[in-house]
């Protein structure tokens, strides 16, 4: 049990200093990893600008334009992940080893956190002094609780997508690809998500980055502090309860399907 | 070449580009597909204008009609780069058939062209879903006034900004096409990289006079600005609008746009043979 432990502790820290050190090794991606957010959600601000609106909602573009980047990992580097191994032939070698696929994940999701805070930070400050954001921080570690709970949620959830992604060819990178702007829309990356119609919202509500950002941009911008924000973060809590058994349920079962089916090989679907 | 040889070129590789394009899945789900992504793009920004014009107190039915055409069409250029920045990796990489191609009596860059036409394609049937969808949940479902007359859109002028926009964008896609044949592995940000630059300068969703003097320079030399201009007059038909200089400029900052994108794309795929690039592999 503890030598289980002990190896599967070594896997996590294998596979998270692989994705830092693959992550930051070549600079033309970190540049783009900052500027590329940054284009478009210059575009938002200004958009607001034009409408006159209050400054305050381009704070909620700047902190929507960090979290995106969060997501975008998620999704690319989490959930798909599974898929690219398969491409590269490296998913068999993790299958046949005597370890966790729990702890792949989560040194691929420790190694994705590390990378994306770094650039969501840069974004974040970016942002914030271009275009001169008002902020009213009162309690930083209540912003802090709700950002890592929101990055556990949406980092559970990428683990069960990988399950999913993993018996996949081309649909898993079509529905990666699929999840971006939709998402976007509904968890209300750009603008605050209860000024949608209550359909949406009702949408929005299966998504923990909606509840984790509403909360982020009231800690931060509107200056609230946990009694204002208690809700978000048992939503959270719930998200994280259902979403990592799940995932690990998940992950086991399609094991066994692509084992069954021979498709944990297949290249060029 | 003979000219059988590169229409025969370009349409096989129309043909082979909507094979791959749509294989995966059925026409509908393939349908969906092509429309939820730029729909909800375009949603997004409705959104922020109703948001944002909610609480300034006023709201401005020509602006939004400005937003809602000029996010719309910008699917060609999301498309187009798209198709053309992926295009040498997959072939080269992934599928590893660019040596294939290299070696028949068709040259490498019909068949390119051909591939950016069937992303033509695929942008026109999303544009044309994303009206309609768009119109449907803004004005229909949510009520919200738009100043356009459907009924007197200027076609011919329309078709002549599209026509010439299209040699803009796929002169573009050349060159990155061209830049992708150089390097490995920038693909995605390369498409992303021109996609925001496009987006934020190129006077999409916002008046450009909204931005810095410097950025506002950005605007005036790229074609974009003047195909959006060109299109949005067509549709909306906007006082004051001189569709002969606006036509002139869409016209000199494609010329522009294509000698670059066709000298970039010459000069990579030279050195890339010199340099033995054209069959490299990458990850796989």
């Amino acid at each position: 049990m503890r030598e289980q432990l002990i190896r599967n502790l070594k896997v996590v820290y294998a596979r998270l200093w692989v994705r830092v050190k693959g992550g930051n090794r070549e600079p033309e991606w970190l540049i783009a990893e900052l500027i590329i957010p940054m284009l478009t959600l210059s575009a938002y601000v200004y958009l607001y600008k034009m409408l006159n609106a209050p400054p305050e909602y381009g704070g909620f573009v700047i902190i929507g334009g960090t979290m995106v980047a969060f997501w975008s990992n998620v999704l690319w580097n989490m959930s798909a992940q599974f898929y690219w191994e398969k491409e590269t032939g490296s998913l068999e070698v993790y299958l046949v080893a005597p370890i966790s696929r729990m702890a792949i994940l989560l040194g691929m999701a420790l190694g994705g956190i590390v990378n994306t805070t770094l650039r969501a930070v840069a974004i974040l400050v970016a942002g914030a002094l271009i275009f001169q954001v008002p902020f009213a921080l009162q309690e930083p570690l209540t912003a802090l609780l709700m950002f890592f709970l929101t990055i556990i949620a949406l980092y559970a959830l990428g683990m069960l997508f990988a399950s999913l992604f993993m018996l996949y060819g081309r649909e898993a990178w079509h529905t990666a690809s699929l999840l971006q702007e939709p998402v976007y829309l509904f968890s209300g990356l750009y603008f605050p998500v209860n000024q949608l119609p209550f359909v949406v919202q009702l949408v929005a509500s299966l998504i923990p980055l909606t509840f984790g950002l509403d909360g982020i941009r009231r800690v931060i911008i509107l200056g609230e502090g946990i009694a204002d924000i208690w809700l978000n973060v048992a939503v959270l809590v719930v998200f994280i309860l259902i979403l990592l058994p799940l995932a690990k349920f998940a992950l086991n079962y399609m094991e066994n399907l692509g084992k069954k089916e021979g498709r944990l090989t297949l290249r060029w679907q | 070449m003979a000219v059988s040889t590169i229409l025969r070129t370009v349409k096989q590789a129309i043909w082979l580009g909507w094979k791959i394009d749509t294989n995966w899945a059925d026409p509908l789900v393939f349908a969906i597909y092509y429309l939820i992504r730029p729909l909800a793009g375009l949603l997004i920004v409705g959104f922020i204008f109703l948001i944002g014009s909610g609480v300034a107190g006023t709201f401005n039915p020509d602006y939004f009609a400005f937003m809602f055409i000029g996010n719309s069409f910008f699917i060609y250029v999301v498309q187009i780069m798209m198709s053309m920045s992926i295009l040498i990796h997959e072939d080269r990489s992934h599928y590893e058939v660019l040596r294939h191609i290299y070696l028949t009596p068709g040259s490498l860059r019909w068949y390119i062209l051909g591939r950016a036409l069937n992303g033509v394609l695929n942008a026109t049937v999303s544009l044309i879903l994303t009206l309609g969808f768009g119109l449907l949940i803004f004005q229909v479902l949510l009520g919200v006034q738009m100043s356009i007359n459907w009924w007197g859109i200027d076609f011919p002028l329309l078709a002549l900004s599209l026509f010439i926009g299209m040699f803009c964008f796929l002169a573009l896609g050349f060159m990155l096409c061209g830049i992708n044949i150089m390097t490995s592995r920038v693909q995605f940000m390369l498409t992303e990289y021109v996609s925001g630059t496009l987006y934020l300068f190129g006077g999409v969703v916002f008046l450009p006079e909204i931005l810095p003097s410097w950025g506002q320079a950005i605007t005036n030399a790229l074609p974009i600005t003047y195909f959006l201009r060109g299109i949005r007059f067509a549709i909306l038909h906007q006082a004051g609008f001189d569709v002969q200089t606006n036509l002139l400029y869409l016209v000199l900052t494609t010329v522009g746009a294509v000698i670059l994108g066709l000298g970039v794309f010459k000069i990579a795929e030279h050195k890339a043979r010199k340099d033995g690039l054209i069959d490299r592999k990458e990850e796989y």
